[in-house]
């Protein structure tokens, strides 16, 4: 079926065009004018104080503008300023880096730490930032090939949580490492609702390897790595949580854990020429000790998903008109458990759970038209296995898209 | 050795798979039902015993167990913690999982009963008079192992029941729900006081309209002036002829929470097939049936508006008459209900003894199937008597 015949669907996407036709165009004129006047080789505003001092200013807003034939988590047919950050980063004298970042939207701290950087094999980072696991998870958001990140990135990974870590590269570079204690298993996995269950004091490393390196092979810029977590989640249903690309439930988890909390990341990256290939695979268990209905344990609730996304520069970095990239990505999501005892089921206490998958794939544009302005567009095909689960339960598959501005200084 | 366990490995899920739901409703035969709730969730059930949550349970009879289960508390003035009737429902949590063919079950603890053979045996009276009941047997219910009494195993009446004892499990089933004092007068033109009464049990995503405008009709017709058209019009929307019946029996049974009941109408399902608007009554919950002797066989006829005007009809009358007789006479014909009840006594009598969550003490037991068997001595010779009077 094409993606726009539906008739159920069409109203809304006549408002999503209207507001497509009416914002897209004026927006990317702005882009133009405003990309016109500004140097390409133009950098950062900075404060320096000698040798001992180093201050950059960084300021970050994004605009999106969302539809889907599907509900959505937030409804942004029209024009939403999603992102404002502020922040700085810098160096005190030689040996320590830092980076302060406030998201003005929802009025909370990002990156805040302290980077002990004196040698290259064991730095010590101590701060709120985000825990290391994840490829996709831990490239910044100006660098994404994608409006969103992977769901496994974005529902698995841990992302940003207070701690110490201990990082560095060893083996003349061919390998980094990373490895912390946090107090939590990131915002990632925190409840918004505040009856949901997440880590306590978390474990997390992850080993980045570049075997080729120093070769002069097209495989010089591949690297392959692992990552491992593990916590502890107290009694309830967890925070951990099946959403759509854009935010809509298709499996809760409700079902009571307790225990042992365990993620395992494998990833890898591929940068030929023009051309990027990556992948990455996340599985996150928790233990359910104590919770069958003869108060023995069950199997461990798991979530687990990967992706394989590809892109291609349509322009060199030095073309007048900017980096225009094509990107592909097909993702994962599934939620169940290891259980093999008995028919699935709804319970909250079921060996086996009656979870859901989700897959996704998306084509997209993006032009970095310079180093402060980045416009991407997105269509994505999700495809739920069980749509009674879903954000329309009557049907599995619908489509979506999205474009973002995205404004860096 | 190894062999011999083996072949009986092997053979267990055979036995297993033979027995029926004919089997699990045996009621010559005290059952064994055992539920497996998380320790938790049963002291969340005990705690808010009076809310109509979910848990999940195993089930487990005569070795089958049915895993993921939904167990609630049940009941309106018999709901306890101590001793809960529960409600099992096996397709909560797996869609189309059924035991023995059955998408639910009810554990009645028969706690206002005594002699807790009340409920069991009224069934059984109503199927020998031809009318469709729910099947029931006793069980001794464990839950985690621990002893928790005596039970009614009774089935639901649902699409499973109708389709067996109508022939047709299709059309609109409705609980009545206790909600006052309703004696079938007319509540207007709102669909709302209905729909409060009636809990639509099949068919729930259908609109009101469609599921209580023949329910609002009805009451609607039967609040007319009785005149040469009441019986047709009202017979647009009951079985009248059912309606009697139903009502007749629970008159023999001395029933005081019935159609007829002394708080307004209580205890009954209706159902209406998809096709036309014509209602019949389901007999439920009849632990309060073996009430006086003497019951009049015309009590509290007067308060009730649907069923006053039915029996101004000589024809209805006739058949009320009629089928009071033939209660009198089927109880008494080879001391059917004496029997029955005697019967039921010698099955349960230690497990009520071993029952700590009832209400009653071993004294209140015994006096209780005193009384019960008195009734079946004397109550069929007293309807007899005065249907003889009223013809």
């Amino acid at each position: 079926m094409c993606p726009w015949c539906s008739q159920r669907t069409a109203a809304k996407f006549e408002h999503g065009r209207r507001v497509v036709v009416t914002h897209v165009p004026a927006i990317l004129l702005a882009v133009l004018i405003l990309a016109s006047a500004v140097r390409a080789d133009a950098q950062h505003p900075s404060l320096t104080a000698g040798d001992w001092l180093r201050v950059d200013f960084r300021a970050r807003f994004q605009g999106d503008v969302r539809r889907s034939e599907a509900p959505m988590a937030r409804d942004d047919s029209r024009l939403d300023i999603a992102r404002r950050r502020l922040g700085v980063e810098g160096r005190v004298g030689r040996v320590f880096a830092y980076q302060v970042e406030y998201e003005l939207g929802s009025n909370e701290w990002r990156d805040v730490y302290l980077d002990y950087r004196q040698f290259r094999a064991v730095q010590v980072k101590a701060g709120a930032f985000k825990l290391p696991f994840g490829l996709d998870e831990n490239t910044s958001s100006t660098s994404l090939d994608f409006i969103y990140r992977a769901r496994i990135s974005s529902r698995l990974a841990p992302g940003r949580d207070r701690g110490v870590a201990v990082h560095g590269r060893v083996l003349a570079n061919a390998v980094t490492y990373e490895a912390g204690v946090f107090g939590h298993d990131g915002d990632n996995a925190r409840p918004s609702n505040s009856t949901r269950v997440f880590g306590g004091r978390t474990v997390a490393t992850r080993v980045v390897a570049h075997p080729f390196r120093s070769s002069e092979s097209p495989f010089a810029s591949l690297q392959v790595g692992g990552a491992l977590s593990s916590t502890n989640v107290p009694l309830g249903f967890p925070a951990v949580r099946a959403r759509t690309v854009f935010g809509v439930s298709f499996y809760d988890s409700d079902v009571w854990v307790e225990g042992r909390r365990q993620r395992t990341g494998l990833e890898a990256r591929w940068r030929p020429g023009r051309a990027s290939l990556q992948s990455e695979y996340i599985r996150l268990t928790d233990e359910r000790r104590g919770q069958s209905v003869e108060d023995g344990d069950l199997s461990p609730l798991t979530a687990h998903g990967w992706y394989v996304s590809g892109t291609y520069a349509l322009t060199g970095k030095r073309h007048r008109l900017g980096i225009v990239e094509l990107a592909a990505r097909y993702e994962t999501l599934s939620f169940g458990s290891s259980g093999s005892n008995g028919e699935a089921s709804t319970s909250a206490r079921a060996d086996v759970v009656l979870g859901n998958t989700d897959r996704a794939t998306t084509l997209g544009a993006s032009w970095s038209v310079n180093q402060w302005v980045k416009v991407q567009a997105n269509v994505v095909r999700e495809d739920i296995r069980r749509p009674s689960m879903g954000p329309m339960p009557g049907r599995g598959a619908f489509w979506s898209r999205a474009f973002r501005l995205q404004l860096t200084i | 050795m190894t062999m011999l366990l083996l072949v009986a490995m092997l053979l267990s899920p055979v036995v297993a798979g033979a027995e029926s739901s004919d089997d699990f409703f045996d009621s010559r035969t005290l059952h064994d039902v055992r539920l497996y709730i998380h320790s938790e969730d049963l002291r969340q059930l005990r705690e808010r015993y009076l809310e109509d949550i979910y848990y999940p349970a195993d089930f487990e009879w005569r070795g089958i167990r049915m895993r993921n289960v939904g167990v609630r508390v049940r009941g309106l003035a018999t709901r306890s913690a101590t001793k809960p009737g529960l409600r099992i429902d096996f397709n909560r949590y797996v869609g189309q999982q059924t035991f023995l063919g059955m998408a639910s079950l009810v554990l009645d603890n028969a706690l206002k009963d005594p002699s807790m053979i009340r409920e069991r045996t009224s069934m059984a009276f109503i199927k020998r008079m031809g009318q469709p009941a729910p099947r029931e047997s006793f069980g001794r219910v464990y839950i985690n192992g621990a002893y928790e009494g005596l039970y009614a195993l009774v089935e639901a009446v649902d699409s499973t029941f109708l389709a067996r004892e109508l022939g047709d499990g299709l059309g609109y089933l409705f609980e009545h729900k206790f909600v006052d004092g309703f004696y079938a007068g007319d509540l207007g033109d709102d669909l709302g006081p209905y729909k409060l009464r009636f809990d639509a049990e099949t068919h729930r995503l259908e609109g009101d309209y469609t599921l209580y405008s023949p329910i609002r009709e009805l009451f609607r017709e039967a609040n007319r002036e009785v005149d040469a058209v009441w019986r047709e019009r009202v017979g647009w929307f009951i079985d009248l002829d059912q309606l009697v019946t139903h009502v007749a029996i629970e008159t023999f049974l001395a029933e005081f929470d019935g159609f007829l009941g002394g708080s307004g109408m209580a205890n009954f399902y209706l159902y209406r097939p998809v096709a036309g608007n014509v209602h019949r009554l389901i007999a439920w919950d009849r632990d309060t049936t073996f009430q006086e002797i003497d019951a009049e066989i015309f009590a509290r006829v007067e308060d009730n508006a649907l069923f006053r005007r039915a029996l101004m009809f000589p024809e209805l009358r006739m058949l009320y008459l009629d089928v009071l007789e033939q209660c009198a006479r089927a109880a008494a014909q080879d001391r059917w209900l004496e029997v029955e009840l005697l019967q039921m006594h010698q099955l349960v009598r230690e497990a009520v003894r071993e029952d700590t969550g009832r209400l009653y003490s071993d004294e209140d037991y015994e006096a209780a199937i005193r009384h019960l068997l008195s009734f079946a001595q004397r109550r069929p010779a007293f309807v007899i008597d005065q249907v003889a009077k009223a013809r």
